[in-house]
């Protein structure tokens, strides 16, 4: 990437090369609202998913009984067939479903019922030992291979209650949070990329309409840690980069932030990696081996959320930043600063006479966007960055140099 | 904990982890038992877990003195059960039960209050419980009386215990079951054929052999449609029973009468209100019984046996004896609850089998096997070295959390479930990242031109900051989590925050040690080795760029 801070560097660069080496030049921030509108669709899509569709409750919301057993009985694989009629026989009335989860050894039958009684649950299984004989751990039939369990309705209340008031405790420390450790509209963009996410997985679960359990919800709470944890990274770069800003010229707090943005974005893809490969690993394991249970629920909600998570401290926490920022005059009359140095330093390369002083006013910076120029302005702004006002060599020197609007606040 | 500037003593830190990991060994290995083992859940060694919420008349929020004492009431018909490694644990306003391994079936009914009937008392069939036993001192010979006046209205609530509890089907097949559990079922088998017989001979032969000081096999486990042959509460008198003519679910309220000295009441008494059906059964009862006796039976044995000296038709009954306030109180709450001081729904009921448990270890620890190689090839093709040090951290780190691990399943009961793996299994990206947020300040230092060497201490100073807060926030969910959530999200909750705070002490301990190691190392910080190469040639270039840039500034 060609840039005017590298003149020499003109070999081609790849995308990968780009993330590596984190000179990005992606045009994040300058593309906000393409991503807004992407992220609004999106939203909408999932809100109104859940609100003509609703959700698939498992039964620890909806209460119910479940009963596991090994797929394989003394005289070899049991079939769902069997399984049905041998539940017919045991209490006179059918199963609502029964599958066959999980692979190889773990094979399992999975009866799902209304809520039985406990004298109703020794009977079936009574029932679908007597007719099955599952093998138990030892390779002999035994009634305490079969597994059951019973929760009732007001239980998946009481969790969802709680983990809305975890959820609800949680948005305000973290807001708390947020408020001391970084600017107020850092915080409220880190929220509004929160709410993003929750919305989101929400939506997903709603459209593929996987089933909803309490280990879900946990799950659900957990990732907003992780989404918060990214957008930290990333607005701790940005708090970085513009440190200082309003009395520089060099670059605008959008291109500040976008560089920022570039500069973790190798990191921000490594830790979803990094933190989606084991949840993968979860996945695999979890639906593939048992079929379905704690570990698959809880590794789908993670996988949903946390690739919900980066995009949006990726793509949206830090446009979101921009666009409050800029609602403040100083940093648009910044930008403006920003936007004549530029001319003045483009005039005089071309070895034209420099016009007199204008005082720029904000509005015109806002219309000066020559699709040339900008191009030229992203490149710079996303040169990786010399660290702002660190060494005197790395300002231009002497007075023609030194931008005029400098002093003036 | 590092000096400001970012320069430390690699092996004095080193020194401090080894010194943390051999202390924590040394207590794994040398105290407690020893055993290597974390504590695991029922969903990963097979059993059964029953969780109790519970459920007051008022809907407040039960009284933790209520809920110690049902927990108490419970332990010990848990301990009856006579598994090894039983527990009670109260969690909120919810009970908790986990019998580990097979043959918990039960502990399903432990939650329910008991079973409360009535029977009637065969006249002439009873005698002292001892020899020497002064028969006046036998319970419940009272009088009834009409209701007394001024009587609070039936809340509505009717005691809970929903499920008949007479079909215990482990009778069946105790051919995997322990030789204790086979032994219980065979009690229980012959006192049903002796103490339940409808000959009246073999009635009399039980009630001379009845012992009322020995553990009682049938407790709980008597058939309402048969005769019973028990003793009473007090253990002064044996009776004859009838079948059960009205069940205790029908008790609508019952409450401790102060003594009425206008009725001519000396002492306490127990009031009862029974449901509209049962006022009928109690009515058509009393009217057919003058002068009988009523025996009210709780789990098989006789709380009090008063003898009905009218009809009663107002769906009322009173029982009088030789109560104080105390034990008057105390038996209405067992009318009314059966004998816990609170009522209990069964929220979830859970027994899993000890090949399923074995499944989901299986799948637990394969996926985190998995998890971590994925995370480890990861970090070798990307950061080469710096992977390998990221690899032996997350060693580091996993043998402090297992020792963790052991120390609280000792000291604080806590057991590892299925969510508490899941938990571990994420925390593997969450404590990678920390490395990675390190690596990557390092790139960006070397990026601008400085070598591998001085960009260590830079990179850790501003990282550091960046680990320490994004840390602070998976541990601040994580606490949230484990403090308000209910159920198996408490494991969940509380193994990923404990990686959080493990992962910071790993991360300054021990992988920035490393790194201030390895880049004081000719060999290792090679661009080669390290996979910094590309980033290295930038800041290089970088450095050119500047000084060409200073120089046309100057120029110009």
């Amino acid at each position: 990437m060609t840039t005017p801070e590298t003149p020499g560097a003109t070999e081609p660069t790849s995308v990968w090369q780009r993330l590596h080496t984190g000179t990005g030049a992606f045009d994040i921030v300058g593309n906000r609202k393409r991503f807004y509108a992407m992220f609004a669709l999106l939203i909408a899509v999932c809100a109104g998913t859940m609100g003509i569709k609703g959700f698939n409750f498992g039964i620890d919301f909806v209460g119910g009984t479940k009963i596991q057993m090994p797929a394989v009985g003394a005289q070899g694989p049991i079939t769902t067939d069997q399984v049905e009629d041998a539940y017919q026989d045991a209490l006179g009335r059918g199963p609502e479903t029964v599958q066959l989860v999980g692979a190889g050894d773990s094979e399992t039958i999975q009866i799902r019922t209304e809520s039985l009684n406990t004298q109703d649950v020794n009977v079936l299984k009574e029932g679908l030992f007597d007719s099955l004989q599952p093998v138990g751990a030892n390779g002999q039939p035994t009634p305490q291979a079969i597994s059951d369990s019973a929760v009732s309705g007001t239980w998946g209340g009481e969790i969802t209650q709680q983990a809305v008031l975890a959820l609800v405790v949680f948005l305000v420390l973290v807001t708390v949070f947020l408020a001391f450790y970084f600017e107020r509209w850092m915080a409220v963009a880190a929220l509004v990329a929160l709410l993003h996410d929750i919305v989101v997985t929400m939506g997903v679960y709603a459209i593929l309409g996987f089933e909803v359990t309490p280990a879900t919800v946990i799950g659900l709470l957990t990732i907003l840690g992780f989404s918060l944890y990214d957008t930290v990274v990333v607005f701790d770069k940005v708090k970085e980069n513009t440190r200082g800003i309003l009395g520089l010229t060099r670059r605008t707090y959008s291109e500040a932030a976008n560089l920022a943005v570039n500069q973790t974005l190798m990191r921000s893809i490594n830790t979803s990696i990094v933190a989606l490969l084991p949840v993968l690993g979860l996945l695999v394991v979890g639906s593939g081996l048992l079929g379905v249970g704690v570990l698959r629920d809880l590794a789908l909600v993670q996988l949903t959320g946390m690739l919900a998570g980066v995009v949006s401290s990726v793509l949206l926490a830090t446009p979101l930043l921009v666009d409050f920022k800029m609602r403040d005059p100083k940093y648009r009359a910044q930008e403006a600063k920003v936007q004549q140095r530029r001319r003045r330093r483009a005039a005089q390369e071309a070895g034209e006479e420099l016009p007199e002083e204008e005082e720029i006013s904000v509005r015109d910076a806002s219309k000066d966007t020559v699709s040339a120029r900008r191009e030229r302005e992203m490149a710079a702004a996303s040169s990786p960055a010399a660290r702002t006002g660190k060494g005197p060599e790395s300002r231009p020197q002497g007075k023609s140099g030194r931008p005029t609007g400098k002093k003036r606040r | 904990m590092a000096s400001p500037d970012g320069h430390i003593s690699p092996r004095r830190y080193l020194s401090i982890f080894a010194l943390i990991v051999a202390a924590l060994y040394s207590l794994v290995f040398f105290t407690g038992d020893g055993s290597l083992a974390p504590k695991l859940g029922i969903d990963l060694q097979g059993g059964t877990r029953v969780t109790l919420t519970a459920r007051t008349t008022d809907g407040q929020p039960p009284s933790n003195e209520q809920l110690t004492q049902a927990r108490n009431i419970i332990e010990t018909r848990v301990n009856g059960m006579g598994v090894q490694g039983s527990e009670v644990t109260q969690d909120g306003s919810n009970l908790v039960i986990t019998v580990p391994g097979e043959g918990g079936e039960e502990a399903k009914q432990l939650g329910q209050t008991a079973q409360l009937n009535f029977r009637k008392v065969v006249p002439n069939m009873t005698m002292p419980a001892n020899p020497g036993a002064q028969p006046g001192q036998a319970p419940g010979p009272g009088q009834q009386q009409p209701p007394a006046p001024g009587q609070p209205a039936p809340s509505g609530q009717g005691p809970a215990g929903t499920a008949p509890q007479d079909a215990r089907t482990q009778q069946d097949d105790s051919g995997d079951q322990s030789r204790e559990d086979a032994q219980r079922q065979q009690a229980i088998a012959q006192a049903k054929q002796t103490r339940q017989s409808t000959d009246p001979a073999t009635q009399m032969q039980a009630l001379t052999q009845l012992d009322c000081n020995a553990e009682d096999p049938l407790r709980g486990n008597d058939d309402p449609s048969l005769p019973l042959v028990t003793c009473g509460q007090d253990k002064q008198e044996k009776f004859v029973l009838e079948p059960v003519f009205l069940e205790g679910r029908e008790i609508a309220n019952a409450s401790a009468q102060p003594p009425n000295q206008q009725s001519g009441q000396s002492g306490w008494s127990v009031n009862l209100e029974f449901k509209s059906g049962g006022a009928s059964t109690w009515a058509d009862f009393t009217s057919a019984n003058v002068n009988q006796r009523a025996a009210f039976v709780l789990d098989s044995q006789v709380v009090s046996a008063p003898n009905i000296n009218e009809p009663l038709l107002g769906g009322n009954a009173n029982i009088t004896g030789q109560f104080n306030q105390q034990s008057a109180t105390q038996l209405a709450d067992v009318l009314k609850y059966g004998s816990l001081p609170l009522a209990f729904d069964q929220s979830e009921a859970e027994t899993v089998s000890a090949s399923l448990g074995l499944a989901s270890m299986e799948a637990g620890l394969i996926a985190g096997g998995i998890g971590l190689l994925l995370v480890a090839v990861y970090c070798l093709f990307y950061y080469r070295m710096l992977g390998i040090l990221t690899i032996l951290s997350l060693i580091l780190s996993g043998a402090i959390v297992y020792g963790v691990l052991i120390l609280l399943g000792r000291w604080i009961g806590f057991t590892l479930d299925l969510a508490g793996i899941a938990g571990f299994i994420i925390a593997i990206g969450i404590t990678a990242d920390s490395f990675i947020i390190f690596f990557e300040r390092l790139k960006d230092e070397i990026r601008e031109g400085r070598t591998f060497r001085s960009s260590v201490p830079r990179a850790w100073v501003r990282s550091r900051r960046t680990i320490l807060s994004a840390d602070a926030v998976s541990f601040l969910a994580a606490a949230v989590l484990y403090v308000l959530a209910v159920g198996q999200v408490k494991g969940f909750a509380f193994t990923l925050g404990m990686s959080t705070v493990l992962d910071l002490i790993v991360v300054f301990l021990v992988t920035h040690p490393l790194v201030v190691l390895a880049s004081k190392n000719k060999f290792l910080s090679k661009p080669s080795v390290t996979g910094l190469g590309a980033v290295q040639r930038m800041g290089a270039e970088q450095r050119a760029a500047r000084k060409r840039s200073a120089s046309t500034a100057k120029e110009a």
